[in-house]
């Protein structure tokens, strides 16, 4: 553990691996780099900036793929347990971080570290194995071919210790399946391909056991913060069911609102949604409730299918499973949804990615352009439920009509054509989350902006869904996305859970979030001064994007919320058309001080954020 | 007197005891009287499912009223009549 770091909640010390040439070294953290990027995802943009060269292949050694905590991790702080996981994107070629709950982020912490730092890639299958100060490079080939939980139970029995914590990829991110996932746990660091980057490394697993503390400057303070957060999220309307229902708590009131995505978004509303609700899996399926390190919001459910075809076991449904597998695909059984999220965590693939690339296929196929040869003979109508499961198989093992959908659907209906990418439900090459935004102007000027694409976490529609304001108008929204995107960059800096999302945010950075950042870290800043950092940090990652090649032309929506007004329900009609949309980002480049044209920092933005560095790179003038 | 149905899902259910109930206003009435019966009827239970106590405040929160949504915030003065049906639809971020 080291001593002596200037601020609160920094262990000071960052732990590099470099898998090539098996090297392991610890260093200490940045003072300036946690004062000005805070941790998580925000330190993590600044550290690749400077590190990793522009247009590097995202699966070769060039990448790095880099475990991050926050300063509120393993604190008493509630809803702050998470960890990002971040790299260059395979799925979408962006700078990506895909945050992941648990207990992972506090042990790398008790482990004497702030962050984890992978680099290379190594000769043959490895493990790493963080045991406080002792960190090995262990063979994994004994390893290699397994499913994450078989994976996890290995190396707990190898290790001797069931308490460790472990992040691991299954046979998808082994093969480089360009959305593979990494396990933590239980939980997935689902999006944008972090699985194959690791994989790319021959890094099969992350198995990490602390016995440290994280040190505050005043233990009193942050114990009387972290009991008036916990009341606050305890009492908070906002939260309460999540711990009874979890996030599917969502689907009947989106359905009765006309916005529960439906058949690969043909419509927002399911006519078999009262099979698939949180009540309906809570009678069901549910057979106990887990929670996060510190946190009493209790949102996992622990589900049970305990026989029959779909027999399984899963720490789910959550609301995207059933959104992705359910609505989305029109399968109304709670218990084939059950079986979908287990086939995914087996495998190591992301669920909402995998989901709308099968429901891509389904259109394809009810519109005539699959026949039953191209989908080696099932008939893939949405609502075949057992389609839909054979689908996913087919996907983890890259066989069949698996081969192109595990590409995603912006690479497969680049191949496919025909009017197929009309109704390919991403944006940045990533698939939709189940949160829609045609009625939503600021969800869609800001997800259109987001970084990693289609990703309800770079914006919350929660603002316009909620009636905190007219979702109408389109008056003010570019500044709402903007405010939004900074409450999301600096709790993903912090890692603070976005099921928090009322007491950290929801509209911009909140008293509460400001509370707990000064609170762990002993620091006094003021809203000016927390929304700062949080615009440098979406600001550097902006920059990566541009260094990359991204330009205002990037950011789009899917065509079909462009061209296709919602066609039934109390949302009827609604749509965001280009004109709208272009409108929007002048609203929303301009609020942020981009240039108009290209949509990058200007250079007087870049110098009053203290990104002078990166003028040159992005070309701002 | 006009008879409105209010729908609700998840804790809202819990309170009210089943997803579907009827709530007797006189009329003329506004969306607004319909959540003051239902408080008086469901008293704490109710309270404690939509009131922030950060705030002391409804929490924001949207509504189908039949085929229309309106908003927690700038609608409950809306008028009801008998066979109108809300259906509360709670705040939504979703994971």
């Amino acid at each position: 553990m080291v001593r002596g770091f200037k601020y609160g909640g920094y262990v000071g010390q960052l732990l590099r691996v470099n898998l090539s040439r098996r090297a392991v070294s610890k260093e200490p953290l940045r003072e300036d780099w946690a004062r000005d990027f805070v941790g998580g995802v925000g330190l993590t943009a600044r550290l690749f900036y400077e590190e990793v060269k522009p247009k590097i292949d995202p699966l070769g050694p060039e990448n790095k793929l880099v475990f991050m905590t926050g300063p509120v991790n393993g604190t008493m702080i509630p809803a702050a347990s998470r960890t990002s996981v971040c790299a260059k994107s395979p799925y979408t070629g962006s700078f990506f971080h895909s945050i992941v709950g648990g207990n992972l982020g506090p042990e790398i912490k008790f482990a004497g570290y702030d962050g984890v730092i992978i680099e290379g890639k190594a000769e043959r299958p490895v493990y790493l194995w963080v045991d406080d100060d002792k960190v090995e490079i262990r063979k994994a080939e004994h390893l290699w071919g397994k499913d994450p939980f078989e994976t996890q139970e290995m190396i707990r029995k190898e290790i001797g210790d069931e308490e460790i914590h472990i992040a691991t990829i299954g046979t998808a991110g082994e093969a480089g399946l360009p959305y593979a996932m990494i396990l933590c746990d239980i939980r997935a660091a689902g999006r944008g391909g972090m699985g194959a980057v690791m994989g790319s490394k021959n890094l099969k697993a992350i198995a990490v056991r602390g016995t440290g503390g994280v040190p505050v400057p005043n233990m009193l303070r942050v114990f009387n913060t972290a009991h008036r957060l916990t009341e606050l999220l305890d009492s908070n309307p906002a939260v309460k069911g999540l711990s009874d229902y979890g996030t599917p708590r969502n689907v009947a009131g989106m359905n009765e609102a006309g916005i529960l995505p439906t058949r690969n978004w043909q419509t927002e509303v399911f006519r078999g949604m009262q099979d698939i609700t949180g009540e309906v899996m809570k009678e069901k399926v549910v057979k106990a409730h887990r929670a996060c390190f510190a946190c009493s919001i209790n949102c996992t459910k622990y589900s049970v299918v305990p026989s029959g075809p779909y027999k399984s076991i899963v720490n789910g449904a959550d609301y995207e499973t059933i959104y992705g597998f359910g609505s989305i695909c029109a399968v109304d059984n709670i218990e084939v949804l059950c079986k979908a999220d287990e086939l995914c965590d087996t495998y190591g693939i992301d669920l909402i990615s995998t989901a709308l690339s099968i429901a891509w296929a389904m259109e394809c196929y009810e519109k005539g352009i699959f026949t039953k040869k191209d989908t080696d003979g099932i008939d893939l109508r949405f609502g075949n439920a057992d389609g839909m499961l054979q689908m996913i198989d087919k996907i983890g093992r890259r066989e069949g009509l698996g081969v192109l959908l595990a590409k995603g659907t912006r690479a497969a209906s680049k191949i496919i054509g025909k009017g197929t990418e009309r109704f390919a439900i991403q944006n940045k090459g990533l698939e939709w989350p189940g949160h829609t935004c045609r009625p939503f102007p600021a969800a869609a000027v800001g997800y259109a902006t987001g970084p990693r694409g289609g990703s309800h976490h770079d914006i919350r529609p929660t603002a316009e869904k909620s009636g905190l304001v007219d979702r109408k108008t389109l008056e003010g929204k570019g500044a709402l996305a903007a405010e939004v995107n900074h409450w999301l960059i600096l709790s993903d800096s912090m890692l603070l859970c976005h099921l928090g999302e009322p007491i950290w945010g929801p509209m911009q950075i909140s008293a509460n979030t400001i509370e707990a950042l000064n609170a762990v870290t002993g620091w006094d800043l003021n809203y000016d001064q927390a929304r700062k950092i949080a615009e440098r940090q979406w600001n550097m990652i902006r920059c990566f994007s541009a260094r990359e090649g991204f330009t205002r032309e990037d950011d789009q929506l899917p065509i079909r919320f462009q061209e296709e007004p919602i066609p039934e329900g109390p949302m009827k009609g609604s749509y965001i058309p280009k004109e709208t949309l272009e409108r929007l980002k002048n609203d929303y480049y301009s609020y942020r001080g981009w240039d108009l044209k290209t949509g990058n920092p200007t250079k007087e933005k870049l110098i009053e954020l203290g990104l002078d560095f990166a003028v040159q790179d992005v070309g701002a003038h | 007197m006009a008879t409105v149905r209010v729908k609700g899902f998840s804790v809202i259910r819990d309170v009210l005891g089943k997803e579907v109930v009827e709530v007797a206003v006189d009329e003329p009435a506004a969306v607004g009287r319909v959540f003051d019966v239902l408080l008086e009827k469901y008293g704490k239970p109710f309270r404690d499912v939509l009131w922030d106590p950060e705030t002391g405040r409804m929490t924001p929160f949207l509504m189908r009223l039949n085929e229309e949504i309106i908003r927690s915030t700038s609608d409950m003065d809306r008028q009801v009549r008998d066979g109108d049906e809300i259906a509360i639809i709670f705040p939504v971020g979703g994971g």
